[in-house]
């Protein structure tokens, strides 16, 4: 019986593996593709789980591009068709999606999922088919260095994300420079490399370190720290944060202990437009608070501008609705595509030496150029700042498109 | 079931022959992929119920072995600078017994309580465990570690680890066997029932409760090395994950708490539904709804798991008394009484 | 480091401990009466918040006038999960069974929620959020002094339930033996029934206290429900006071330690420490105040 049983499940795993995929795709038929047959693109996405939110907006990135694609003739004459699997954010369920999409779906090419946990097993998996592996989401430094040569991260890499900021800070004159700084991170591979590349920056400056610690990643009370910080009364804030709950809580414990630092950043949450100022407390709140980013919406950049617009008429909302997320997501198919037409051809290893040969590509987040890692040392490096409800390029100084930065914060609400 | 011994011979015969052409016949990367995962998951479902079926004692922390089995491969493989391919399999065992050993002074402090103080004091050390792994330096921290990275082709890879984790697997299972059938086991069963009376019988209780802890930990360290070796890469919240506790604990429930082979047809079944229903159906938000309610409906509908429900349909259909098997409680206290 | 920090941080800590003392007050009750250890609590407790989030976002209701439609909602739903689930358990590894039956209502919860509502994380907002009270040189938000006077009130009225009236009488000797208390008169289902109804409905106020002070959506409920059933089994079973003692002391202290050390090692000390009272007085601190033995 048991062996009955052992059977059973057997052959529901099998059949289960032969079976066709859902594709929600943006293969939508189009006048200009011929009747070739469709390439099948393979990711997994984190649909449900921890990373549910930036994986959806990563979908909605891909399927923007797969129909952009098939508007102008599909790769090479072929329609794309896009194989999307969900992951629920766990990383042994990527290992089995990415071996299902190219070896049970087909697929001619994968795009990478979401968060360098998932790309680092996912880059094996898809190492060992030889195929290329461009992801726009896996930046930290544990992603590169295996001694892999197909993953290509068209995003900025990480661990320089605060650079520009730093410098900036170091470089303002006495009389605005902040005296004394906290950093605080969350315990994440995504953060954590990033403030002491900062910190070094800045102490060497002469802003002197008062608060410098670590908080768990899985916190849910960040009083405690938040206080802590504001007790410090620090000048400038270096916040380590992964999503927009961790900086709202900053703020809110900020603007209760009556504490409003001159200079405000943090590594990731105020990006997502909307979503983050609905959660400060509206713009009075987000008023002066910066952050790092290869990408925003009203970078100046016709392909970028292109993408809002279509975003907003297929998905609604306004263009500060679009989340950076979604210029990853469609800077990875750009890539792809055209590496695809520079080599005339579909075949990974090919695409792979040709993204490797120091070529520079063009996407909506800017140059693409990878190094022998596969980073893109060449992405746009701004640093932003909320201003009047709107996320504005305030660094590099002097780059085309940044504007003045507001530096003191204004005090909360004001 | 009590089938007599040539049956039961054939039917484990059958199963071992299933268990060693399945990846064979079904050798798509992605059900072998699956049937790696489900293979880890029947080991720890085994030895945990080893434990935790047989003592009565749910133990919510067994991530702490797996976790500890991980980084221990991890760690030597790195460190002893093993070449990438089949030399880190013999750090299995390694891993193994490592965990092995951290359950000495774990189980100890848990075992001191009872019911729910215990599964609340295997929680606590399960964080406990995932906190130091991401504070701890020599863990990597956040960023986790990654082991050396075999160079096996596309159709070997699955390949080399599904026969590896089978045999861990047998392995196992012949040890829940043999602990069954021993006096240990009994004894095991004894505490479940009324540990008090056990004692008084003269049952080394705090002696029998730790070997058995130990023992369980054991085939959930290796699997954990494996996994890590298997996925490449770990990090301390996946590798001490409290949904790997759950899970386990589920399969074994599932399968028919303290039955032998209960837990390896929860696993099965669990595990390879769980990763075919995220590939199939995962896109959909609707699946934790459906994955909740089937469980729920399974667990209420076979609450004393698929195996011990089957076997009271059929006894029934027989029209035989039932077996005497762990439900029946007192009865075991006066076997060992009996056996001694 | 200074005295104000640390002063700081036991404030902060009393107050927050408030709030999860509100969270675990239905979890001890459930855990106490049913020996059900409710894996659900953190997902119900995300419930509440969404519910209070539906009323004040969609019907401008306030967060704590909302509480009047919530709560008696919660308790039909406390009903409801007695009768549907925990009643079918069976005596005998009710431990293992209640595990998993909570288990899988949680996941059930956080796909409902996930569907109706989406991924994004929310927050409840009221005027008053990020207003505060300023005393002896602190600071302290309204909504955490208002939510800990919350805890207290909502605490103090189960005490008064569960030991100055008849209907506790029920519950505290079904508590003890079932069977003696059938004999007795005592109506043992419906005790259980009404008891996970209580437990549920205190939860609701939890809900959006929580909401209110963490940014939250469907999957939060994972990262409470650990730290709940520590406090509870710290605090010794189906103990009120216990629940308030027990919650205090451990985020106080966690508190301090991550202001004193470091937050990393403030986590690991709140389960070391945990342990390490569990290994002395394994019924929990007030394992003996009227609560079945182990």
């Amino acid at each position: 019986m048991v062996a009955a049983g052992v059977l059973a499940a057997a052959l529901l795993v099998g059949c289960g593996s032969s079976s066709s995929s859902s594709s929600s795709g943006g293969g939508s038929a189009s006048n200009a593709s011929s009747n070739k047959s469709p390439v099948v693109i393979g990711t997994s996405l984190s649909l449900s789980g921890d990373f549910s939110a930036d994986g959806q907006a990563f979908q909605k990135g891909y399927q923007l591009w797969a129909s952009d694609v098939n508007k102008a003739g599909g790769l090479l004459g072929h329609p794309v068709k896009l194989d999307v699997v969900s992951d629920a954010s766990s990383p042994a369920q990527v290992v089995t999606n990415y071996q299902k999409l190219i070896s049970s779906d087909h697929a001619k090419l994968v795009f990478g999922p979401f968060s360098t946990l998932l790309t680092v097993p996912a880059s094996k998996v898809v190492n060992r088919y030889g195929y290329a592996f461009v992801e726009g989401a896996g930046g930290a430094p544990a992603a590169f260095g295996n001694g892999l040569h197909n993953i290509f991260d068209v995003s900025l890499p990480v661990i320089d994300n605060l650079v520009p900021f730093a410098k900036w800070v170091a470089s303002l004159p006495a009389s605005e420079r902040p005296k004394t700084a906290a950093y605080a991170t969350s315990d994440d591979p995504f953060t954590q490399p990033q403030i002491p590349l900062a910190q070094n920056i800045m102490s060497a400056a002469g802003i002197k370190t008062v608060y410098s610690k670590v908080f768990p990643a899985e916190v849910t009370d960040y009083a405690p720290i938040a206080t802590a910080v504001a007790s410090s009364k620090a000048d400038a804030v270096v916040l380590g944060s992964v999503d927009v709950p961790t900086v709202s809580a900053f703020v809110h414990a900020f603007i209760q202990q009556h504490y409003s630092p001159k200079v405000f950043i943090a590594t990731a949450g105020p990006d997502q437009g909307a979503a983050f100022l609905k959660a400060a407390g509206g713009a009075k709140n987000a008023e002066g608070i910066m952050y790092p980013n290869g990408w925003y919406p009203g970078y100046a950049n016709a392909q970028s501008q292109k993408l809002v617009s279509e975003y907003v008429a297929k998905y609604g909302g306004t263009p500060a609705d679009v989340n950076a997320d979604v210029a990853e997501a469609y800077s990875v198919g750009q890539a792809i595509a055209q590496a695809v037409a520079a080599t005339h051809s579909l075949d990974n290893p090919k695409i792979i030496s040709y993204l490797h040969s120091g070529v520079t590509l063009n996407s909506v987040q800017g140059p693409v150029k990878f190094n022998a890692q596969g980073e893109n040392g060449q992405a746009a490096a701004f640093v932003f700042q909320w201003q009047k409800g709107n996320q504005v390029q305030v660094l590099p100084v002097g780059a085309s498109g940044s504007k003045p930065p507001l530096i003191p914060k204004p005090n909360w609400g004001s | 079931m009590r089938l007599r011994p040539p049956a039961r011979a054939l039917l484990v015969a059958t199963a071992v022959a299933i268990l060693g052409v399945f990846p064979l016949i079904f050798s798509s990367p992605t059900s072998t992929s699956i049937a790696v995962f489900t293979l880890i998951f029947m080991v720890a479902a085994c030895a945990w119920n080893m434990f935790a079926g047989s003592s009565g004692y749910i133990a919510l922390g067994h991530a702490v072995y797996f976790g500890c089995g991980a980084y221990t491969l991890t760690l030597l493989a790195n460190h002893l600078g093993f070449a990438a391919g089949w030399g880190v399999f013999a750090l299995v065992p390694v891993a193994g017994i490592v965990a092995g050993l951290i359950a000495v002074p774990t189980g100890l402090i848990a075992l001191r309580a009872r019911r729910h103080t215990f599964v609340v004091i295997t929680i606590a050390f399960m964080f406990i465990f995932q906190l130091a792994a991401f504070n701890l330096g020599f863990t990597g921290g956040s960023s986790g570690l990654q082991p050396p990275t075999p160079l096996w082709s596309v159709d070997t890879y699955n390949l080399n680890f599904y026969y590896v984790t089978a045999v861990v697997l047998l392995a196992t299972f012949v040890l829940t066997w043999l602990v069954r059938r021993s006096r240990f086991g009994l004894q095991l069963l004894s505490i479940r029932d009324d540990e008090e009376r056990a004692r008084g019988l003269g049952v080394r209780v705090a002696r029998v409760k730790l070997s058995a802890f130990v023992l369980s930990a054991i085939p959930v360290g290796m699997v954990g090395g494996i996994y890590a070796y298997f996925l490449g890469q770990i990090f301390p919240q996946f590798a001490f994950d409290p949904l790997f506790d759950l899970s386990i604990a589920l399969m074994a429930f599932i399968g028919g708490l303290g039955t032998l082979v209960g837990p390896l047809l929860g696993a099965l079944v669990l595990e390879s539904l769980q990763q075919y229903f995220t590939v199939q159906y995962g896109s959909s938000q609707a699946y934790l709804i459906i994955y909740g309610a089937l469980f729920l409906v399974v667990v209420l509908l076979l609450p004393r798991g698929v195996i011990p429900s089957l076997e009271e349909l059929i006894s029934r259909a027989r029209a035989e008394p039932p077996e005497q098997g762990p439900e029946e409680p007192g009865r075991t206290a006066d076997t060992i009484e009996a056996v001694r | 480091m200074s005295a104000s920090s640390l002063a700081k941080a036991v404030v902060d800590g009393i107050l927050t401990g408030g709030v999860y003392a509100l969270m675990a007050a239905g979890l001890t009750l459930i855990f106490g009466v049913m020996d059900i250890i409710n894996i659900a609590q953190g997902a119900l407790i995300v419930l509440g918040a969404y519910m209070s989030y539906v009323l004040s976002v969609h019907l401008g209701i306030d967060l704590f006038v909302g509480l009047i439609i919530t709560i008696p909602a919660f308790f039909v739903l406390g009903v409801a999960i007695e009768w549907a689930f925990m009643r079918r358990l069976r005596e005998q590894d009710r431990t293992a069974m209640s595990i998993l039956v909570t288990y899988a209502v949680a996941i059930i919860i956080e796909g409902l929620l996930s569907v109706i509502f989406g991924v994004d994380y929310l927050q409840l907002r009221a005027s008053y959020v990020d207003s505060t009270f300023h005393i002896l040189g602190f600071y302290l938000p309204y909504i955490y002094v208002f939510g800990f006077l919350l805890a207290i009130g909502l605490l103090g009225v189960l005490y008064w339930i569960l030991y100055r009236t008849h209907f506790g009488r029920g519950v505290r000797g079904s508590l003890q033996n079932r069977t003696a208390a059938e004999l007795i008169g005592v109506n043992v289902n419906r005790v259980r029934a009404v008891s996970v109804g209580i437990g549920v409905a205190v939860t609701a106020a939890g809900g959006m206290v929580f909401g209110a002070t963490n940014a939250f959506n469907p999957s939060s409920g994972y990262d409470l429900i650990s730290r709940l059933l520590s406090i509870v089994i710290l605090a010794g079973l189906g103990s009120i006071a216990g629940a308030l003692v027990a919650a205090l002391f451990m985020v106080t202290l966690e508190d301090v330690v991550a202001v004193v050390w470091s937050p990393v090692w403030a986590t690991l000390v709140y389960y070391a420490s945990l342990i390490v009272v569990l290994s002395f007085r394994p019924g929990g601190l007030f394992g003996s105040a009227a609560v079945r033995a182990q």
